[in-house]
């Protein structure tokens, strides 16, 4: 198989099913602690199909057959015929794994390897039911690889697929009612014509087609074949409501079998040949009246969400209402309205300075503020996610821990609804993966020691989310064994990152935060899990780079809990503007902490370096015109400045400016590839009166001056 | 017979490479410069550049583009000239190099002029050692020198490194 295939239709593919097997990872976990939900059966069903299907358009066969045995077994899993045990979710989660070790793969755009025959042949055997007899299992699974072979012969494999399906179709009509195969025919002509629609008929007839199926061998059989048709109509990426039409159908055509189905078959092959375009409308029509006579026949099948969802079937679906849009251009709109909120600051600022002369002008001015604050709005919730993107993965993370570590623990999730940007949502993925893991590992202690201690043997952890103002909080909280904060102490003493005296002065929470330094690790042994003491600083660096603060709370023999703050959005910044030598600078706002005049009486020359005693603790001052000047002259000094007292994790640290100018709100402007990785430079913004601030990234700022 | 044959071809393989270019000239200190019009997007009025601390030498700093921030490069530094003051004619061109905008503040700018290709011949050695290396031939106009650049290479490989490294 090459590449040959359209591009657009790949990528299509690649988001779809990235956003499925998203979906599935969550569901499975789920469906392990509520293993009889029916629709949760369907839901995993679907996904897996889908993924199929689109696979099988694509022609990547691996894919295919590896989802195809997952989906087997939840066929036979929603049919009743299997029930859902560890055992089973271990080898359906291996089984995920690979499809998205193989959607790997293919988004690099290499040939995606072949599932382990193994795995291929574990997943066959949970997906026999024990009532099916071999002969039409064996009948079923033929036609499978003969599908799956011509969709490896050609690209255009739906073609190929539909083809066997019809004359194989024809065949059995032939058989039935020794009909000719003239409307057999016209379809398939049709659908070379008309793309668009022909799956659109196809679904009529294939549901016929298993229908005669059904007639012909027992309902036992129907899945397999069932599977191969919702593949077509998935490839050609239908919505959802069809899906369950079909269903729907399906269990109609079995319950009124017998009754007088072969004028129904002649009617429906033939409509669609003659109305290639209207094809979508004869489905749900048909649907409809029979409607009444499956409802009593329920409880024999497997759609147990047919209640609910058949009301919604019968009408037309309902247009899309949603859009997807590349985030590089929701970037650019975001750019520009940056732009026009600036055109804003700067309006203001000057109808500020023009007082009653121009009424009219300020009152439009005013309005202006109004309409560009909604827009601003508007589109910062378009590039919203909720959080569920990052928790989505938590369940499974914690479950296969657990599993590998043998310990019993409950994950339970709050506020996964909280929206937050984007950007945000992608970059907070790995530190919180990393935080719980470690509250699993470290945190929660085994069962029986839990047990020894009086607790549950099922050890909890929490994760939530929600939203304070225009900052997040997000929590990790277990209830394990809480850290202690001497020991802590004792190791950092051992390693020589503190000494006797400073760790007896060293309040318990500063203790804690001993873990974010690098190359700290509590746990004697290293695991493959946690525990080389390289992560914490890693997640550390990353929330500060998202100007976000981590916090430790813990209660030895109680549990720890981990406070992790971060802004809304990357995009607009709260700074604190500042003048250095006539030039403008923006601290960000969330590392300032106060702000005080500058008495040189309260300064102290400790070791070389100048501190200044602010409520009795004296802090390192730096003089940022030293460091932020073209030709500094250090052995000046600017006597009557303000000192800026910023928090860097637990340190204090302050800097005189000569200026303060006020609190604004600045939208973050990259430097130019040339100036990339400029110390202590974060970005520029334009100020409102259209000048130029540079923004001051703290912590590297300190790296790069404050060792000189 | 040999040699006017060869004489021929060449003189139709330079006909139909003389292609007319256009070139922006720009001065600075006395020397006229030209750069590609095609690279080049603007000419702005001198305007308050905001220096950047801890950014290499040559780079001036950084202006604001109706609200994109813009690096200019001291265009004189970097030709291994010395300081000049402001005037009412000094300007920043803002052209378009390696996919990447950026501003030079060069003296005044002058005007368009259109070279042939064949009136385009290679670089003497002319000016310092430092700004030889980007300059990618000589024009002789009306008995003056202009000098025409290659912008692509007013920063070397080993510069990038040095700014990446910085980081």
């Amino acid at each position: 198989m090459s590449f040959e295939m359209d591009e657009e239709i790949l990528q299509d593919f690649l988001i779809e099913a990235a956003e499925i097997l998203e979906q599935l990872s969550e569901q499975l976990v789920q469906l392990e602690n509520d293993p009889e939900n029916k629709d949760l059966l369907n839901a995993i069903f679907r996904g897996f199909h889908t993924v199929k299907g689109g696979a099988g358009f694509l022609a990547v066969s691996a894919l295919v057959d590896t989802c195809h045995g997952a989906e087997n077994v939840f066929d036979t899993l929603r049919n009743g015929q299997r029930t859902v045990t560890s055992d089973l979710m271990d080898v359906i989660l291996q089984a995920l794994d690979t499809i998205n070790a193989q959607f790997a793969q293919l988004q690099a755009r290499e040939e995606p390897e072949a599932a382990d025959s193994e795995l291929l042949e574990t997943l066959h055997k949970l997906s026999q039911p024990e009532s099916e007899d071999d002969t039409a299992d064996a009948a079923a699974a033929d036609d499978d690889a003969d599908v799956r072979r011509a969709s490896g012969a050609t690209n255009d494999a739906e073609n190929t697929v539909d083809d066997i399906q019809e004359d194989e179709f024809e065949a059995l009509l032939d058989e039935l009612h020794g009909k000719g195969q003239g409307p057999g025919a016209s379809k398939t002509a049709n659908k070379k014509e008309a793309p668009n629609t022909h799956t659109d008929n196809d679904e009529i007839t294939d549901d016929e087609f298993e229908a005669l199926l059904d007639e012909l061998h027992g309902s036992g059989k129907a899945p397999t074949s069932a599977e191969k048709q919702q593949e077509e109509q998935k490839s050609a990426s239908k919505s959802d409501s069809d899906e369950i039409t079909d269903d729907e159908f399906e269990a109609l055509l079995d319950d009124l079998h017998g009754k007088g189905k072969a004028p129904k078959v002649n009617k429906a092959a033939e409509k669609p040949a003659q109305q290639p375009a209207a094809a979508k409308k004869p489905e749900p029509q048909k649907a409809a009246p029979k409607q009444p006579e499956p409802k009593k026949a329920e409880p024999s099948k497997e759609q147990a969400k047919q209640p609910a969802k058949k009301p919604a079937a019968p009408p037309p679906p309902p247009p899309e209402t949603t859009v997807r849009v590349d985030t590089k251009r929701l970037d650019e709109i975001m750019n520009m309205v940056g732009e026009l909120v600036l055109v804003r600051n700067r309006l203001l600022s000057l109808s500020n300075s023009d007082d009653q002369k121009h009424e009219e002008m300020s009152k439009a001015i005013a309005n202006l503020d109004v309409v560009t604050g909604d827009l601003q709005g508007s589109v910062m919730k378009t590039r919203m996610q909720p959080i569920k993107k990052v928790f989505g993965r938590f369940p499974r993370v914690v479950r296969d821990l657990a599993r590998s570590l043998k310990k019993e623990i409950n994950l339970e999730m709050h506020g996964e609804e909280t929206d937050l940007d984007k950007n945000l949502v992608e970059a907070l993925a790995d530190p919180l993966v990393h935080l719980v893991r470690n509250s699993v590992d470290h945190g929660i202690e085994m069962p029986d020691e839990r047990q020894a201690k009086g607790k549950p043997r099922e050890g909890m952890v929490t994760l939530s989310a929600s939203q304070e103002g225009d900052h997040i909080m997000l929590s990790i909280k277990d209830d394990g064994a809480g850290m202690d904060a001497e020991k802590l102490k004792q190791i950092a003493i051992k390693r020589g990152v503190l000494d006797e005296d400073a760790a007896a002065r060293m309040s318990n929470e500063d203790a804690y935060n001993l873990i974010f330094a690098a190359g700290f690790s509590t746990k004697e042994q290293v695991s493959d899990i946690s525990g080389r003491g390289v992560g914490m600083d890693v997640v550390k660096t990353k929330i500060s780079q998202l100007n976000g603060s981590i916090k430790i709370e813990s209660e030895l023999g109680k549990g720890t809990e981990l406070l992790i703050k971060v802004p809304l959005t990357l995009a607009i910044l709260p700074t604190l503007m500042v003048e250095v030598k006539d030039q403008t600078f923006a601290l960000p706002l969330a590392v300032v902490s106060e702000i005080i005049d500058l008495d040189m009486a309260k300064t102290n020359t400790v070791d070389g370096q100048l501190t200044l005693i602010v409520r009795k603790r004296a802090i390192p001052l730096f003089f940022l015109e030293h460091w932020l000047t073209r030709r500094p002259e250090r052995n000046k000094r600017n006597e009557n400045g303000h000192v800026v007292v910023v928090q860097i994790g637990n340190q204090q640290v302050g800097f005189v400016v000569d200026a303060l100018i006020g609190q604004e709100e600045v939208v973050i402007k990259p430097l130019d590839k040339l100036l990339q990785g400029t110390p202590g430079m974060a970005g520029a913004t334009i100020t409102s009166d259209g000048g130029i601030a540079l923004i001051i990234d703290v912590p590297s700022m300190l790296k790069y001056y404050a060792k000189r | 017979m040999a040699t006017e044959n060869r004489k021929t071809k060449q003189q139709a393989e330079v006909d139909s490479n003389d292609e007319v270019l256009q070139w922006v000239t720009f001065q600075l200190e006395e020397e006229t410069y030209g750069i590609n019009v095609m690279q080049v997007q603007e000419v702005l009025r001198y305007s308050e550049i905001a220096p950047v601390p801890g950014a290499p030498d040559y780079v001036l700093g950084i202006i604001n583009l109706r609200g994109n921030v813009v690096t200019v490069i001291d265009t004189r530094l970097r030709f291994g000239l010395p300081e000049n003051e402001i005037t009412d004619n000094t300007r920043i061109v803002i052209i378009e190099s390696d996919k990447q905008v950026i501003g030079i503040l060069v003296d005044s700018v002058a005007e368009v002029v259109y070279l042939k290709k064949s009136e385009i011949d290679s670089a003497p050695n002319v000016g310092t050692e430092e700004s030889a290396r980007f300059i990618q031939g000589v024009s002789n106009r009306d008995g003056e020198l202009l000098i025409l650049v290659d912008l692509d290479k007013m920063l070397t490989d080993e510069e990038w490194d040095e700014i990446s490294r910085l980081g």
